[in-house]
């Protein structure tokens, strides 16, 4: 393309920019009616997110308004930063803030760690009738609803015929206050957590470990190597591509913890360690109207979520990892 | 009432920009005045109502054809569980997307009642006295239903105080106790109940009171009431406002509380019990006391098969350290509006054929209806002119969804067959003459409709965890100063100047 408009300009200057510019265009449109199939599949995702992600943004300035639904968003006042500043100046701001963050530390350093092992785990495992049934145990519970898995532990752990609690007064000690108690709360999130998504996280690990090159391990034993050494040595580094996208994935979601889970574990006593963004712009703002204020809240945390993303790819890309793009 | 395809168009136009659709919907309710005032009664009227569903699942059979019939109309209901109201209602008036007629039960919702405040109802004050039995609607009661003087709908007349007790019969009789009369006689019940092994089958393993996470409906605001505790807010001399918790008689009923749950007489798993779980549990006689006297006939279906010679006693008359009787009263006999948004609503031609259809419906053939269903199918009339229900399970199914619906539930009275129904409906009424008002029911307060469901919060979690032990009276003082701080200053500042002008 460079050619013919160096060679254009130097024939002649009676060619416009504008005619290059045409042609341009029309070699575009020549490519587009050339894989016009390829654009067509391409189209539903885009309507899907053209609809049902950047059009509802338009809904963000109810933030900066005091939306009243009888009014509409054309009516509306608009209040500037109020609805942020008292998000930020709210007592409870900071205790959100931190649970917040605790449970995000629990699923970082507690919950991503466990597929990566149980992928290794399960790739070392020599049955393959075995290493089949395992995987399908420990997907089932990715298809459960929290409300049941909330539910199954609420039956095991309450005070009054429990069965856990009746195991431990059985053997002669103290029933515990699982469901109330605020030391217990965080326990329960992330072994609920684990118990849940442990097993449909290996998934893509266990594509990714079957991608390695067989001669890889082949030269490793050669060399020496142990079953633990070729893991480390030829495994990990294999998949750790995979191991980055996904942690800079999980970046992401750090103020996103998944409403529900959290409201059903949520109860009048262990408030104070298990209120989090999403439970509090439940209560704020769905229960009680303040749209407005709910949206502002669900603004920051977007803000933050992407500033975490990028800053994360920043840092992936540093120590010369490929990154999300 | 036409604009069910309007409404279509509009719902499928909320698909690509909901955000947008808010504004658009919300603003076609505005330019409707100028139409003609005139209606005709005749006229077959067609309507979407959006009505609460306290029961699973939405009612089958023929009532409400008969209904149709009796009312002249084409009734689609459009059925919001009560469990999910916060939700739904909230988010429908939020989107606009509303039916001719909504059931707003929530009256101290804050959203509730700022789209009230908004104006998106009609004001239906001045039409009432048109009809034969929307007149009849006392005055205290559409005072207590009006938000600043404006009534935005028809209230749904409920019983002044409905709440009491039901106690397991055959449990005092096994540990030869009588029906409580006062605080002393109850906690000695609830001991009994948990120590003496009332259902005789050697174990440990009966409760007194079984409660659920929910202070209201559940025995503690009844136990305070006892106390001589007022209800949500106290008026003083001076015309200031305080607030329940910052009152004597409620520390001594959470005290009192406090006790029980300490030594096992009230369940230990009451902080996180749901409703349906509270009642399975009194059903399969794990608990002996029971807050909620209208639902003692349920009570009695849910424990068929599992405890067999279970009988129920309705108790409502508890005597404070006052020797005085005291029942809080649920919003001044108010259960909500029936409400007409002037986006469905145009004219005023339609909102009196719909008030009209209201009407209709509190006539006693249409309570009937709703009470009792079909004569001959669902219930009969016995010789002493009571009604009784043939079968509990096709009622269930066809009746009881539509009772909660009914306008009003205390124009005409019924007889009901079963014993101690009638003794807790008898009770029911006997209720008002001591029931306690909330001084702030008609009042109108900004920071509570801004923030009064968050504040609640505060007070009710320090209010448990007072009772569970895990915070002495320092800390629920602490609470409270909390409370104060975040806003509950204001609303008191708020309610005494609302009060001030309303008198």
């Amino acid at each position: 393309m460079r050619e013919t408009n160096v060679a254009v300009d130097q024939v002649s200057t009676a060619v416009s920019k504008k005619e290059i510019k045409q042609m341009a265009r029309r070699k575009n449109a020549a490519s587009l009616v050339r894989n016009k199939y390829l654009y067509l599949m391409i189209l539903p995702g885009l309507l899907y997110f053209l609809i049902f992600k950047y059009v509802p943004m338009a809904g963000v300035v109810i933030a900066f308004q005091d939306y009243q639904p009888f009014l509409g968003m054309a009516g509306s006042e608009w209040v500037g930063f109020k609805h942020f500043e008292r998000l930020f100046t709210e007592p409870t701001f900071f205790m959100l803030l931190k649970n917040t963050l605790i449970f995000f530390a629990l699923n970082l350093f507690i919950f991503f760690p466990i597929p990566i092992i149980v992928a290794l785990m399960l790739n070392e495992v020599r049955l393959k009738a075995f290493k089949g049934t395992v995987q399908t145990i420990i997907y089932i519970p990715h298809f459960m609803s929290w409300v049941i898995i909330v539910s199954i532990f609420y039956v095991f752990l309450t005070v009054d015929g429990g069965i856990i609690n009746e195991l431990i007064a059985r053997i002669g000690g103290e029933k515990i206050d699982f469901l109330t108690s605020p030391d217990w709360t965080r326990s329960l999130y992330i072994i609920q957590v684990i118990w849940k998504e442990m097993g449909w996280s290996t998934i893509i690990y266990l594509a990714a470990v079957t991608a390695v090159d067989p001669q890889l391990y082949e030269a490793a034993k050669i060399d020496g190597a142990n079953r633990l050494r070729q893991i480390w040595h030829v495994t990990l580094p294999a998949i750790r591509p995979v191991i980055i996208i996904l942690l800079i994935l999980k970046i992401g979601q750090t103020l996103d913890l998944g409403f529900e889970h959290v409201y059903l574990l949520l109860n009048s006593l262990n408030r104070e360690v298990a209120e989090i963004f999403d439970t509090y712009v439940y209560t704020a703002g769905l229960k009680n109207g303040q749209l407005s204020y709910s949206t502002a809240v669900g603004l920051f945390k977007g803000v933050v979520g992407l500033v975490l993303v990028i800053g994360a790819n920043k840092l992936a890309k540093k120590f010369g990892e490929d990154g999300l793009y | 009432m036409k604009k069910n395809n309007v409404t279509k168009v509009l719902s499928l136009k909320a698909l690509l920009a909901s955000a947008m659709l808010m504004a658009a919907c919300s603003n076609d309710g505005s330019s409707d005045s100028a139409q003609s005032a005139d209606y005709d009664p005749d006229s077959k009227l067609e309507v979407n109502w959006t009505a609460m569903l306290h029961t699973p699942s939405p009612p089958s059979g023929d009532v409400l054809d008969k209904l149709e019939e009796h009312t002249n109309a084409e009734i689609n209901f459009n059925w919001v569980p009560d469990a999910s109201k916060e939700e739904r209602i909230t988010a429908a008036l939020a989107s606009g997307e509303l039916s001719d007629i909504v059931s707003l039960t929530m009256m101290t919702n804050s959203s509730v009642r700022q789209s009230l405040k908004s104006g998106m109802f009609w004001d239906v004050g001045k039409y009432l006295d048109d009809y034969e039995n929307l007149k009849q609607i006392p005055e205290e009661v559409r005072n207590a239903a009006s938000i600043e003087g404006t009534l935005y709908g028809v209230p749904f007349q409920k019983p002044l105080a409905r709440s009491g007790l039901v106690i397991r019969k055959d449990w005092l009789d096994n540990v030869g106790l009588k029906e409580p009369t006062n605080l002393d006689e109850l906690y000695e019940v609830a001991r009994a109940f948990t120590e003496e092994d009332p259902d005789g089958n050697g174990k440990n393993d009966t409760v007194g009171f079984g409660d659920r996470s929910d202070l209201k409906y559940s025995s503690f605001k009844l136990i305070a009431s006892y106390h001589g505790a007022p209800n949500n807010w106290k008026v003083e001399e001076d015309g200031t406002f305080t607030p329940e918790f910052e009152t004597e008689e409620y520390t001594n009923a959470m005290k009192y509380s406090r006790d029980l749950y300490k030594n096992g007489y009230l369940a230990q798993d009451f902080a996180v019990t749901a409703k349906t779980d509270q009642q399975q549990n009194f059903a399969q006689g794990k608990t002996g006391i029971y807050t909620g006297m209208i639902d003692i006939l349920n009570l009695k279906n849910l424990s068929q098969g599992l405890q067999e010679g279970m009988k129920l006693v309705p108790v409502n008359k508890i005597a404070g350290p006052d020797g005085e009787y005291h029942v809080w009263s649920e919003n001044t006999g108010v259960g909500g509006l029936l409400a007409f948004p002037k986006s469905e609503v145009e004219s005023e031609a339609e909102l009196k054929r719909l008030l009209q259809f209201v009407d209709d419906l509190i006539d006693k053939e249409a309570y009937l209806l709703m009470t009792g269903g079909v004569e001959g199918t669902h219930y009969e009339m016995d010789e002493n002119g009571a009604l009784k229900i043939l079968d509990t399970d096709s009622w269930k199914n066809e009746v009881q969804p539509f009772s909660s619906s009914r306008p009003s539930e205390v124009t005409h009275e019924l007889i009901d067959a079963d014993p101690d129904k009638q003794l807790a409906n008898e009770l029911v009424v006997e209720n008002d003459q001591f029931a306690v008002i909330d001084p702030t029911v008609p009042l109108d307060s900004a920071t509570a409709n801004e923030r009064g469901t968050e504040l609640e919060k505060i007070i009710t979690d320090a209010t448990i965890k007072y009772i569970m032990g895990d915070l002495d009276d320092a800390g629920f003082k602490d609470a409270v100063k909390k409370w104060r701080e975040s806003g509950g200053d204001q609303i008191a500042k708020e309610y005494a100047e609302a009060y001030k002008a309303a008198k």
